[in-house]
């Protein structure tokens, strides 16, 4: 499968004078993923996304949003066919809620039925009560505002929306709250999403690749757990100790869940020559529902694998495969075990997360 | 108390002369400001945008500022004569300041932030200033706008010294003819049309600034 390309950059620079603010800068971003542009400030990472719609034009070097060369499209159209977010202030005080997010649209001299409409859809879709069309920016709150400047990007359909610290100036109850937001609608609207941020947890929350900007070079790129894995210094001290369980905690347990597990009914007796027990030290016991009774260490069954319902030992507390394997390692290392039995919400055994596994994942590339 | 039913009586029986004056008196100062507003907005929005042309225009005008409107009309009067046409260039001059200053400041105070969001919407140069910049400078036009008007209205009291008439007319006799009841009613009939006149465009102000305002 060929992946489609939004917005190509090729040895992008920009220079003031004899300052090279971005230098020879060069990514692709697909379509429909959260491409997160981090770096220390001053790394022109908001440069960097502000010459894809040429806000700031570039020195030199290719900028394509889909497939079409930025310097030969007219900058105007070009900005009203990308979504633009910016901290809350970016929002026009002079204009009701409706008028702002519908900005785009009169610019483009839609009809006035067309602008209602799309605003009061575009104000649904970001959680907002209709009523508030009305209402003049100041009347919200921060994260309210915050919600306006993303329906506001949506009103034209745009395929591309560049986001320049969208969350950056709300207090961090609400920017988490905003991140969760953006990512459940991102489900839906699956837009291209360039985000820039200089907040490492929320890169590794939103974005499925993250580059790193130092001093105007694009020193890393790639997903939050191949970044985490980086040897470079610098990359590794900007992304900080803590970055390792951030990533976990982005990553869900069922990627890491055994699935094959030894099983065994409660009446019936363990094959101690299986395969499958190699490598364990327990076996379960399941039922005819598929629900797990507990365990049993294989050095506890009699000889010939046949065992009591007193030898069942009950599982301890189980978890869901949607929780993170953050917590699924927490959670380990708070009960003292090597592995957390995983169930669904009916009860049903699905497999069991090996500490192991864990940590694998981490060391993966490294060899 | 004889004094106020003296002006009150001349008042009354000079209605039509009264009515005359005022006329006279707001034709002039509605043609000035309205010159003012025309030169002035555009000019204080064009210097808006570079620092250089901003320090020598308000530099200019400030210097016009300080000249004396009597002085002013003695060198106009050599150039074009009597008549409402040099009083109405001498007001128009005189309110220029405050107009083109207040355009310029309204301009530049518009958040770069605002700015820069609704040029990352695409809007052209022409878009950007008439639905972002002029309408959030506004308040601050406004502002200019009502300093100059309730200044000309005062200042055109001195337009009779070169014969353009207005409420001054009215002054100017009564002291040239010792007529203190007819000076009285000049007066008063300056004082209390200017003091209605500013309440007047008070109230607009409090309302546009309402509208306008953008204090959290």
């Amino acid at each position: 499968m060929t992946r489609e390309i939004s917005v190509e950059l090729q040895k992008v620079s920009k220079l003031y004078g004899q300052d090279k603010v971005v230098d020879e800068v060069s990514f692709t971003v697909e379509k429909g993923e959260i491409f997160v542009l981090i770096g220390p400030s001053g790394c022109g990472k908001t440069t960097t996304l502000k010459m894809i719609n040429q806000l700031i034009p570039h020195t030199s070097g290719n900028i394509l949003v889909n497939g079409i060369d930025v310097a030969e499209l007219d900058a105007v159209e070009l900005r009203r066919s990308i979504g633009y977010v910016i901290q809350y202030i970016g929002l026009l005080p002079h204009l009701t809620i409706q008028e702002n997010i519908a900005f785009v649209l009169k610019l483009t001299k839609q009809s006035k039925k067309m602008q209602k409409e799309k605003a009061e859809e575009l104000i649904e879709t970001v959680g907002l009560p209709t009523n508030y069309l009305t209402r003049y920016p100041r009347e919200l709150s921060g994260g309210q505002q915050q919600r306006v400047g993303v329906a506001r990007a949506l009103a034209a359909n745009p395929d591309i929306l560049l986001m320049d610290e969208p969350f950056g100036a709300v207090d961090p109850l609400t920017r988490e709250q905003l991140q969760n937001e953006l990512l459940r609608l991102q489900e839906t609207i699956r837009k291209t999403i360039v985000f820039v941020t200089h907040d490492i947890q929320e890169a590794f929350k939103v974005g499925s690749r993250i580059g790193i900007l130092k001093q105007g070079k694009l020193v890393c790129l790639g997903t939050p757990m191949e970044i985490v894995k980086t040897d470079d210094e610098f990359v590794k001290s900007f992304i900080g100790q803590g970055a390792l369980f951030e990533v976990l905690d982005t990553i869900e347990v069922s990627r890491v869940l055994e699935k094959e597990v030894p099983l065994v009914s409660e009446n019936e007796k363990v094959d101690r020559t299986a395969d499958i027990l190699s490598g364990w030290d327990n076996v379960f016991v399941v039922n005819s529902d598929s629900k797990c009774l507990g365990y049993i260490p294989l050095n506890t069954l009699e000889p010939d694998g046949s065992f009591s319902k007193g030898q069942i030992i009950s599982l301890p507390a189980s978890s869901t495969p949607d929780i993170s394997v953050k917590f699924a390692v927490e959670k380990m290392l708070w009960e003292g075990r090597t592995w957390l039995p995983i169930v669904d919400e009916k009860d049903g055994f699905k497999g069991i997360v090996l500490f192991r596994s864990c940590a694998d994942l981490l060391a993966g590339d490294r060899g | 108390m004889e004094l106020l039913i003296g002006a009150w009586n001349y008042f009354i029986s000079k209605q039509d002369l009264m009515i005359i004056v005022l006329r006279e008196h707001v034709n002039l100062v509605l043609w000035a400001t309205l010159l003012t507003i025309l030169i002035g907005v555009p000019l204080g929005i064009l210097i808006a945008r570079t620092q250089k042309v901003r320090d020598i225009v308000l530099g200019s005008v400030s210097v016009l500022y300080t000249i004396p409107i009597l002085a002013f009309f003695g060198f106009l009067i050599p150039i074009m004569g009597i008549g409402s046409t040099p009083a109405l260039v001498a007001l128009v001059i005189y309110g220029l300041l405050p107009v083109i200053r207040n355009s310029c400041v309204g301009i530049t105070q518009v958040h770069p932030m605002v700015k820069e969001a609704a040029r990352g919407m695409g809007t052209n140069n022409w878009q950007l200033l008439f639905k972002v910049e002029i309408p959030l400078a506004f308040p601050v036009i406004f502002a200019g706008i009502r300093t100059a008007l309730v200044m000309n209205f005062s200042l055109a009291t001195y337009a009779v010294f070169i014969g353009a008439g207005g409420m001054g007319r009215i002054i100017m006799q009564g002291i040239r003819t010792f007529n203190t009841s007819m000076l009285l009613a000049g007066i008063l009939m300056v004082v209390i049309t200017t003091v209605l006149l500013e309440r007047i465009i008070g109230y607009v102000d409090v309302r546009i600034q309402k509208r306008f305002s953008l204090g959290k």
